[in-house]
């Protein structure tokens, strides 16, 4: 009796330490946080973004304006700067960026995490890196919540969570209201990818709609979905819209071209998830995204001229120049917390508290950027959105 | 009624392909008793020989040749290719554990399924490759074909219908109709009797090996004629076309391509009249209801063994 006692003890610690050591996964990162980290070694800065799958066009466009940033930026701030990227294909799932946030954890000289790109990975990922003090600004994961709650699903963002686009807050009512005033619509499907970027953005252009009397029918389809012949069929004739939030663009490419198929007129209109020229084709479609085309902005000549240089036969797209503004919104409160710390970093959090006193004039997405004070979103930012020409060009038309 | 026809015709375009891979899967258990879950990647390997050859040959908006031409040369490229590639498969993952427990060439099978995968991602990139077909004729294939009511079937899927169909009555032609058949059928009853009745065993199944690959060439393009393909394309393929191949019967050769167009059928129907959110929910669904009611398929046969 007194061996089963004792042995019922052990079992009760060791089951209790465990479950202390897994409800703290920052713990190492915590101890590494608090050594200091000299501003003259060379810095670590991860990129999480999807390189590989159905979204890798996002990361690999992502790559080069972040290597071209941290090629050209660094020695302004007097920094050496590191850039390695960690892989997140979206097919699975959060657990790669998971699995990268222990190990960027662990590495003492990251300082700050560019990403992670896609949202479903920024949400599961973030209250990990903010226990370790860990910084991370996403330049393209556009999820309401990320930053802000809404009455329907609870904020899910950390305080170490910042991004340099606007949110789907802003994305969605954008999108809906140009639905409603610049193409009358009366009947609009919308067809959500089954993940949080796409249900999320999604459910505001519903409501938005919804709110304005349109007649909404809504569709989901798994985003393993490769043939959409059965949701073309159940597209009414005479709707107006379909709204296809996804953030693999050969999808939506191959739902417009089964809706030529069917004889459906309806227009497409997809979100930033979609917001590629080189997939997306569909003449007469829309899409919207966070960024201007950047090569009409006169100050960022040098930046486009510098990158094509480095990208020979490289079109400029929307996802990339959001990353190499990211990289400079970095250096400035990497800069910022070097100085308050005489050179050192003391701890990983000082990143953070700097992040809202970055001011950027000339940013490459026009005008000043500064972070808003009442959320870690960029201040006045907003939408754009671009129809897709005959050549296959995207024009700006709102 | 036209959103039946409508949905028919996408099951019936589906469940063509699903059938086509899952003869692979059946051909190559029937002979070996082994669940080549390379099959998949086999198939994604396929679909990007196609996309070569279609570069080749001018890609689709400024083609050398006549489009038919185009679409026969691109078919066989991929038939080909994925016939060397499965026996090059078969001579260096699965012929050194020919005798090993079952296990050995399972696991085999699941890494000659990663190595495809990631091999081809490191030669080729993650980047999605576009047959772009649209722009062949103008879009004729999607835009032309046969009405049925208000439906119409495009020249793209009667092409693609037809073509599956014909290559599985080639396939029933081969296997029931020459001697070469006949063997694959005598190795598929008891390996050991027919290798005393002389039958070379090796050849047997690397000509299974060529088949079940050439099929999955063949169903790559397809496939990849409608829709864009990636390097991820071989697992949701792989498995839907193993889900067919199990609810047909596994190392049934009708099974297979009963199979093949029940899981297109119900795939099309389900999105079409009960929900779109649900469909792969309903579809593996199926497949366990086989796997508990009638686990050795339609028209597979019961396992008996004597103890």
């Amino acid at each position: 009796m007194k061996r089963a006692i004792v042995l019922a003890v052990v079992i009760v610690v060791a089951a209790g330490a465990t479950a202390a050591a897994l409800a703290k996964p920052s713990a190492t990162g915590s101890a590494s946080a608090a050594q200091a980290v000299s501003c003259k070694s060379t810095l670590t800065i991860p990129f999480v973004t999807p390189l590989t799958g159905g979204a890798g066009f996002i990361g690999t466009e992502q790559a080069t304006w972040a290597k071209y940033a941290v090629k050209t930026l660094p020695s302004h701030y007097g920094l050496k700067i590191k850039l390695v990227f960690g892989d997140t294909p979206v097919e699975q799932g959060p657990a790669p960026a998971l699995a990268l946030a222990q190990k960027y954890i662990a590495d003492k000289s990251v300082v700050a995490i560019l990403g992670p790109s896609t949202s479903g990975n920024a949400g599961a990922s973030t209250k990990v890196y903010t226990q370790a003090g860990l910084v991370q600004l996403s330049p393209s994961a556009t999820h309401t919540e990320l930053t802000i709650g809404t009455p329907a699903v609870p904020y899910i963002g950390t305080p170490g969570f910042f991004r340099n686009v606007p949110g789907d807050y802003i994305q969605g009512p954008t999108d809906a209201r140009f639905m409603i005033n610049k193409l009358h619509v009366k009947k609009v499907v919308i067809i959500d990818f089954q993940e949080p970027y796409s249900v999320g953005l999604a459910d505001i252009v519903e409501s938005t709609l919804k709110k304005a009397g349109v007649s909404v029918t809504r569709l989901s389809a798994p985003n393993t979905t490769t043939d959409y012949s059965a949701y073309v069929t159940k597209v009414p004739n005479d709707a107006d819209v379909v709204f296809f939030p996804t953030q693999k663009p050969p999808d939506i490419q191959t739902f417009g071209q089964q809706l030529l198929e069917q004889g459906k007129k309806a227009k497409l209109f997809g979100g930033d998830g979609s917001n590629d020229p080189a997939h997306f084709t569909i003449a007469g479609s829309y899409v919207s995204n966070f960024a201007p085309d950047i090569t009409s902005i006169p100050a960022d000549a040098a930046i486009v001229a510098g990158w094509q240089k480095d990208n020979p036969g490289k079109v400029v797209g929307s996802f990339g120049p959001p990353s190499y503004g990211a990289v400079q919104i970095l250096l400035e409160a990497i800069k910022k917390a070097c100085i308050q710390g005489h050179g050192s970093i003391q701890q990983r959090h000082d990143v953070i508290r700097n992040m809202k006193k970055v001011r950027i004039p000339n940013f490459i997405l026009g005008g000043t950027f500064r972070f808003s004070t009442k959320t870690n979103d960029p201040l006045n930012a907003k939408f754009y959105i671009f129809q897709i020409q005959s050549n296959g060009k995207y024009k700006l038309v709102g | 009624m036209d959103t039946f026809i409508q949905l028919t015709v996408d099951g019936l375009t589906l469940g063509s392909v699903y059938a086509l891979i899952a003869l692979g899967y059946t051909l190559v258990y029937g002979v070996l008793k082994l669940l080549n879950f390379a099959h998949g990647d086999v198939f994604m390997v396929g679909t990007f020989i196609g996309f070569g050859m279609l570069q080749l040959l001018g890609g689709t908006s400024n083609p050398l040749v006549p489009v038919w031409l185009l679409l026969v040369l691109v078919t066989f490229a991929a038939m080909a290719g994925c016939a060397v590639l499965g026996v090059v498969i078969e001579r260096f993952a699965y012929r050194p554990l020919r005798d090993a427990p079952r296990i050995a060439p399972l696991i085999s099978a699941l890494g000659v399924s990663f190595f495809l995968a990631n091999s081809m991602q490191l030669l080729f990139g993650a980047e999605p490759r576009n047959y772009n077909t649209f722009a062949l004729s103008g879009g004729a294939l999607y835009l032309k074909g046969v009405d049925i009511g208000s439906v119409r079937v495009p020249l793209l899927r009667i092409i693609t219908i037809s073509s599956a169909f014909a290559l599985m009555v080639v396939l029933w032609f081969l296997v029931n109709r020459t001697r070469t058949g006949k063997a694959m059928r005598a190795t598929s009853f008891d390996r050991e009797a027919a290798a005393m009745m002389g039958i070379d065993i090796d050849r047997v199944i690397v000509f299974t090996f060529i088949l079940g690959s050439a099929l999955a060439g063949a169903a790559g393009v397809m496939f990849a004629l409608r829709v864009p393909t990636n390097v991820a394309v071989g697992f949701i393929a792989g498995l839907k076309g193993f889900t067919a191949a199990v609810i047909g019967g596994i190392g049934s050769i009708p099974g297979a391509m009963a199979g093949g167009l029940i899981l297109g059928f119900a795939e099309a129907y389900t999105q079409g009249y009960i929900s779109t959110k649900w469909s792969d929910l309903f579809v593996f669904s199926i497949l366990i209801g086989f796997m508990i009611f009638r686990p050795q398929g339609l028209l597979g046969r019961a396992d008996i063994r004597k103890v």
